[in-house]
C-alpha cells in the first residue's frame, strides 16, 4: 500500500525503481483514485517495468496483457469455449433426452429446453482471459496493458467499460462486476494518438529520458559491479548520442545493457577503441551508425572529461551537437524510370 | 477559498487556448488534490498536468500557464497591512490577487452556500502563508470567510457586471493614453479605477442583495452581509484593479508580424500549416490503421472458425466433418495520386503533396506522380528525402519541366500507357488539378481506362465549377468519368474531401 508520495518513492526504491516524484505522485494516486494510469514515452524508459514493480511493492500478482495488431476482445476478455460446450453436450446427451420424455410435440420440446439453455452459458464454458481474469480475482491485482497504441482503435472501446467501472458485460451472462479493483497501468510507445474517451479515464504521464544524475544513479544501482568513472562516462556519452538526431535513440535499458556487456569485458574505463566496439550495442540502424562516425570527435570528448561535464553542464542547456559541414549527398540519385522497374515498395520490412 | 473554482479558472484558461479538457478530467483534477498535501506548488503542478493534460504536444503550453497562474503572491504582504491601516469595518480580508482573479471569473457557481461550504473543508489543505489563502489569524475565522464570501459573490456572479467595468476601465485608459500619449504596454491602473463609476458598483450590490432575497436565503445573513459589503464596496475598487491586473496579465501579447516571414519563399510551409496537416494525417490514419477488418472471411486457407464449425455441422449431430475456416480480411485503401503542378494549380498542389508525403511516410501503399506535360512518378523522392526538399525538387524543375504548358491528354495518355498496372480493384485514383490543357487533345478515353480499372477516381480542382464552362477548361469533359469531382482549395476542405473519401473506401466490405 501506498500511504503517500514519500513512501511510494521509497517503495519503488525498495523494487531497485528509481523514480521522480512526478512518477511517484502519479502511481500513488492512481492507487488512491483507482484510475488506470496511460503511460506514454519512448521504447525503453521503464514504463513496463513500472507495473512489473508495482505489482511487487504492492505485493500483487501481475497481469499482462500484450497488444497487437488484430488483437480482439475474445484474447483480451473472455471467450466461449466452444469445445466444451461441444463436449458435455455429447456426454449429457442421455440426460438431454431425458428432459424430453414426455413430451407430446417439438413446439412443447423448444419450451422444454428453453428453461435449461443457460446451463451452457454460464461461468463453467467461459474462458477467462486477462482482463476478465483482473476484474474477477479475488485478490487484487495489477493489470499492464502494454503498447495498446498496436492495437486497433476498435479495441480501444473494448476497454472503455473496464476502465471506467471496472466491469465486463458478457451479452449471454450480464455485467461481470469486479470483486476487487485492479491497479491498471497502460503504456504506449505513441506510435499513434489513443482516443479521446481512453484518455479521458485515464491518469497520463509522460515519461521521458532521466537526466544525467537520475541516470547515473540508475546505471548504480542496476549494474552496481560497473565502477564509479566507468559509469560516468557511460552516461556522459549516452547524453551525447541522444543529442545526436538518431532514428533509435539509446534508451535506458539499453544504457543498462551496454553497462552490462562493459562489467563483463571488464573495462576499467572506456576508451575510444572499446566505445567503437561496442557501439552496436547502443545503435541499432545503419543511418544511425554513419551519424554517429560523422560526430566521432564530438562524442568521444565525452570520454575525456566525464566528471567535469556533471558539474558544468546544467539540465537547463540541452546538448548539441556541432554542425555538421555541408552534406555532401553520396547516395546516388534514383531516376524515376529505373525506379519503376525496382520499386521495393515499404523499405521498413513491413509488408501489406 | 474555494479550491474548486480556482481550478475551474485554471481549466478555463487552457481550454480558452486550445485545450480540450473534459468535464470529467477537471473533476478527476479536483478528486486528486484531495489526496495529496497541496503544501508544494510541484506537487499540484504535478497533480493537474496528469489530470487534465493528456496529450504531450499540450505540456508545454501548461507548463507556461501554470507558472503564470500560480505565480507566488508578491504584493500580498503588502496589500494586507496596507487594507489594517484602513478604518473598521475592514474584516474583508485582503486576499491575494490571483485568488480575486480566479473566483471572480468563475461564472455559474450555482450556490452560494455551497461554495462557503467548499471553502471551510478545502481551507483545511492549504498552509498558512503557502500559496493559496492568507488568513489574518487575529480575526475570527466566520467573520472573515463570511465578508469574503460576500465579496466573491459579488465579483462570481455578476460576471456582466465586472465586464462591464472592464470595458469602462478600459475605456478609460484608452482615452487617458490618447491624450498623454502614453508608451504602449505602460497601464495605469490605479488612475483608471478611480475613475470608476462609482453607481455601477452600488447598484450591482443592490441587485446582488435583491437576488439573494429572491433565492430565499436567511434573511439574517442578508443583514449581515449588505452590513459587511457596504464595507467592501471601498475595496472593491482595489479588488477590480487586481482582478484587472490579473486578467491583462494574463492575456498573451499580440504577436507582431515578423517582417522576415515574408521573405521566406512560398514552399516552405509555416508551423500553423504544419500543424494543421498533421491533424489531417492523423485523422486519416487512424481510419486507414484499421487495416485489418472485424469481420471475418470464410476462406480455405486461415483458421478454423468453431462457432461456424459448429454450427455447419449440425447435420452431423455435431461431429466436424466439415471444419469451416475463416480469416481477416485486409481493407487497407491503395492511393494513387496524380497531380498537376503547373502555375495555376500550384498552391493546391503544395498541399496535395505536403498531405502524400505524410500519408506515404506512413503507408506502403500511396504511390504518387506530377505532370505539367511529361508524367514523372515522385514515390521514391517522397520516400526517401525531407518534405521541403522533395516538394521544392518537384517544383523547381528538376525532376520535370515545370515550365511547360500544362497537358492534361499527354499526361494521362502517358499514365495509361506506363502505369495503369499500378491502378487495381482496390486503388482509389487522386487527380488533382484545373483541366485547363492548353487546347491540347484531352484524350478522355486515358482517363476512361483508368476509371474502369480502379475501385474510385476522384478529381480534385481548385477551381469553382462555374468556372470550369470558361476558356479551355476541359473539366466538363473529364467531369462524367469521374466518380467524383470535388473543389477543394484550402487544407481544412483538402482534409474534409479526404477523409470522406477514406470512410467510403474502408466502409465498403
Amino acid at each position: 500500500m501506498f500511504a503517500s508520495i514519500e513512501q511510494t518513492i521509497a517503495q519503488l526504491r525498495d523494487q531497485h525503481y528509481l523514480c521522480d516524484r512526478k512518477l511517484a505522485t502519479v502511481a500513488f494516486l492512481a492507487l488512491q483514485m483507482r484510475k488506470p494510469i496511460l503511460i506514454e514515452g519512448p521504447a525503453g524508459v521503464g514504463k513496463t517495468e513500472l507495473a512489473k514493480v508495482v505489482a511487487k511493492a504492492l505485493g500483487r500478482s501481475l497481469i499482462r496483457l500484450q497488444c497487437y495488431g488484430g488483437l480482439d476482445e475474445a484474447h483480451a476478455l473472455y471467450e466461449w469455449e466452444y469445445g466444451k460446450q461441444l463436449l458435455y453436450t455429447q456426454i449429457l446427451r442421455d440426460k438431454i433426452s431425458r428432459l424430453f420424455e414426455g413430451v407430446s410435440d417439438l413446439h412443447e420440446a423448444v419450451e422444454q429446453l428453453h428453461l435449461h439453455e443457460d446451463v451452457f452459458f454460464s461461468e463453467h464454458f467461459i474462458i477467462h482471459r486477462p482482463i476478465l481474469q483482473a476484474i474477477s480475482s479475488p485478490d487484487p491485482v495489477v493489470l499492464l496493458i502494454d503498447e495498446l497504441d498496436r492495437a486497433e482503435e476498435q479495441f480501444e472501446a473494448f476497454l472503455l467499460e473496464v476502465l471506467s467501472d471496472f466491469q465486463v458485460t458478457v451479452p449471454e451472462l450480464g455485467t461481470v462486476k469486479a470483486t476487487t479493483i485492479p491497479y491498471v497501468i497502460i503504456t504506449s510507445n505513441n506510435t499513434r494518438d489513443l482516443s479521446d474517451a481512453l484518455k479521458r479515464r485515464c491518469l497520463h504521464l509522460f515519461i521521458g529520458y532521466p537526466d544525467e544524475q537520475r541516470e547515473l544513479e540508475i546505471v548504480r544501482m542496476k549494474v552496481p559491479a560497473l565502477q564509479e568513472a566507468l559509469a560516468a562516462q557511460v552516461v556522459a556519452v549516452i547524453r551525447r548520442l541522444r543529442a545526436l538526431d538518431l532514428r533509435k535513440a539509446p534508451s535506458i535499458s539499453e544504457t543498462l545493457d551496454w553497462a552490462q556487456a562493459l562489467v563483463l569485458l571488464n573495462a576499467d574505463t572506456l576508451t575510444p577503441t572499446l566505445l567503437e566496439e561496442t557501439l552496436h550495442l547502443l545503435i541499432k540502424y545503419e543511418r544511425d551508425a554513419q551519424q554517429v562516425n560523422e560526430q566521432w570527435p564530438w562524442i568521444s570528448e565525452a570520454l575525456q572529461a566525464p566528471g567535469s561535464e556533471t558539474t558544468t553542464v546544467p539540465a537547463a542547456i540541452p546538448l548539441r551537437p556541432p554542425l555538421r559541414p555541408a552534406e555532401s549527398r553520396t547516395r546516388p540519385e534514383p531516376t524515376a524510370a529505373g525506379y519503376f522497374t525496382s520499386y521495393p515498395g515499404r523499405t521498413d520490412g513491413r509488408t501489406g | 477559498m474555494p479550491m474548486d473554482a480556482v481550478i475551474n479558472r485554471f481549466v478555463f484558461l487552457l481550454k480558452s487556448r486550445g485545450v480540450r479538457i473534459s468535464p470529467a478530467e477537471s473533476l478527476d483534477a479536483m478528486q486528486a488534490l484531495a489526496w495529496v498535501g497541496l503544501d508544494e506548488r510541484d506537487t499540484l503542478r504535478i497533480v493537474l498536468r496528469s489530470t487534465l493534460i493528456k496529450a504531450v504536444r499540450d505540456l508545454p503550453l501548461f507548463d507556461e500557464l501554470f507558472n503564470q497562474f500560480f505565480s507566488r503572491p508578491k504584493a500580498a504582504p503588502a496589500i494586507e497591512s496596507a487594507a489594517e491601516a484602513l478604518p473598521p469595518p475592514h474584516e474583508t480580508a485582503p486576499e491575494p490577487p490571483e485568488m480575486v482573479a480566479e473566483s471572480a471569473s468563475v461564472s455559474g457557481q450555482p450556490d452560494g452556500d455551497n461554495a462557503h461550504e467548499d471553502a471551510l473543508d478545502i481551507r483545511d489543505y492549504f498552509d498558512d502563508g503557502s500559496m493559496a489563502t492568507h488568513f489574518n489569524s487575529n480575526q475570527d475565522a466566520n467573520d472573515l470567510s463570511l465578508a469574503e464570501f460576500g465579496q466573491n459573490l459579488v465579483l462570481s456572479r455578476k460576471r456582466d457586471l465586472l465586464d462591464q467595468v472592464m470595458q469602462k476601465a478600459m475605456q478609460v485608459l484608452k482615452a487617458r493614453r490618447m491624450k498623454h500619449g502614453g508608451r504602449a504596454g505602460e497601464l495605469n491602473l490605479s488612475e483608471a479605477i478611480a475613475a470608476l463609476d462609482a453607481e455601477v458598483i452600488t447598484d450591482a450590490v443592490m441587485e446582488l442583495l435583491d437576488e439573494l432575497g429572491d433565492l430565499g436565503v436567511d434573511e439574517n445573513l442578508i443583514k449581515q452581509l449588505s452590513s459587511r459589503l457596504n464595507g467592501g464596496i471601498a475595496n472593491l475598487p482595489e479588488l477590480l484593479k487586481r482582478t484587472l491586473e490579473r486578467e491583462l496579465a494574463l492575456k498573451p501579447l499580440p504577436k507582431l508580424p515578423d517582417p522576415n516571414r515574408r521573405a521566406l519563399p512560398t514552399l516552405h510551409f509555416s508551423e500553423p500549416e504544419r500543424r494543421e496537416m498533421t491533424e489531417i494525417v492523423q485523422r486519416l490514419c487512424r481510419r486507414m490503421r484499421g487495416a485489418r477488418s472485424y469481420r471475418r472471411h470464410i476462406s480455405p486457407h486461415g483458421r478454423i472458425s468453431v462457432p461456424l464449425t459448429l454450427r455447419r455441422n449440425m447435420k452431423y449431430e455435431g461431429i466436424p466433418f466439415q471444419p469451416v475456416m475463416t480469416y481477416y480480411r485486409d481493407e487497407k485503401p491503395r492511393l494513387l495520386v496524380i497531380c498537376d503542378v503547373s502555375l495555376s494549380v500550384r498552391n493546391t498542389a503544395r498541399f496535395m503533396l505536403h498531405l502524400v508525403y505524410n500519408l506515404q511516410s506512413r503507408f506502403g501503399q500511396v504511390r504518387s506522380f506530377a505532370f505539367v506535360s511529361d508524367l514523372v512518378e515522385i514515390s521514391a523522392q517522397f520516400e526517401q528525402q525531407g518534405i521541403d526538399e522533395a516538394i521544392g525538387a518537384v517544383f523547381n524543375g528538376g525532376l520535370l519541366d515545370t515550365d511547360a504548358d500544362s497537358n492534361y491528354g499527354h499526361a494521362l495518355s502517358q499514365f495509361h500507357q506506363r502505369y495503369l498496372g499500378a491502378v487495381t480493384q482496390q486503388t482509389t485514383v487522386i487527380l488533382l488539378g484545373d483541366g485547363r490543357g492548353n487546347r491540347n487533345p484531352p484524350q478522355v478515353w486515358a482517363l476512361e481506362g483508368i476509371r474502369h480499372r480502379a475501385k474510385q477516381l476522384i478529381w480534385l480542382s481548385p477551381e469553382s465549377r462555374s468556372s470550369w464552362t470558361l476558356g479551355s477548361c476541359d473539366m466538363p469533359l473529364y467531369e462524367p468519368v469521374c466518380h467524383r469531382t470535388e473543389v477543394v482549395r484550402n487544407l481544412q476542405q483538402l482534409g474534409r474531401v479526404t477523409e470522406d473519401l477514406l470512410r467510403r473506401s474502408v466502409a465498403r466490405p
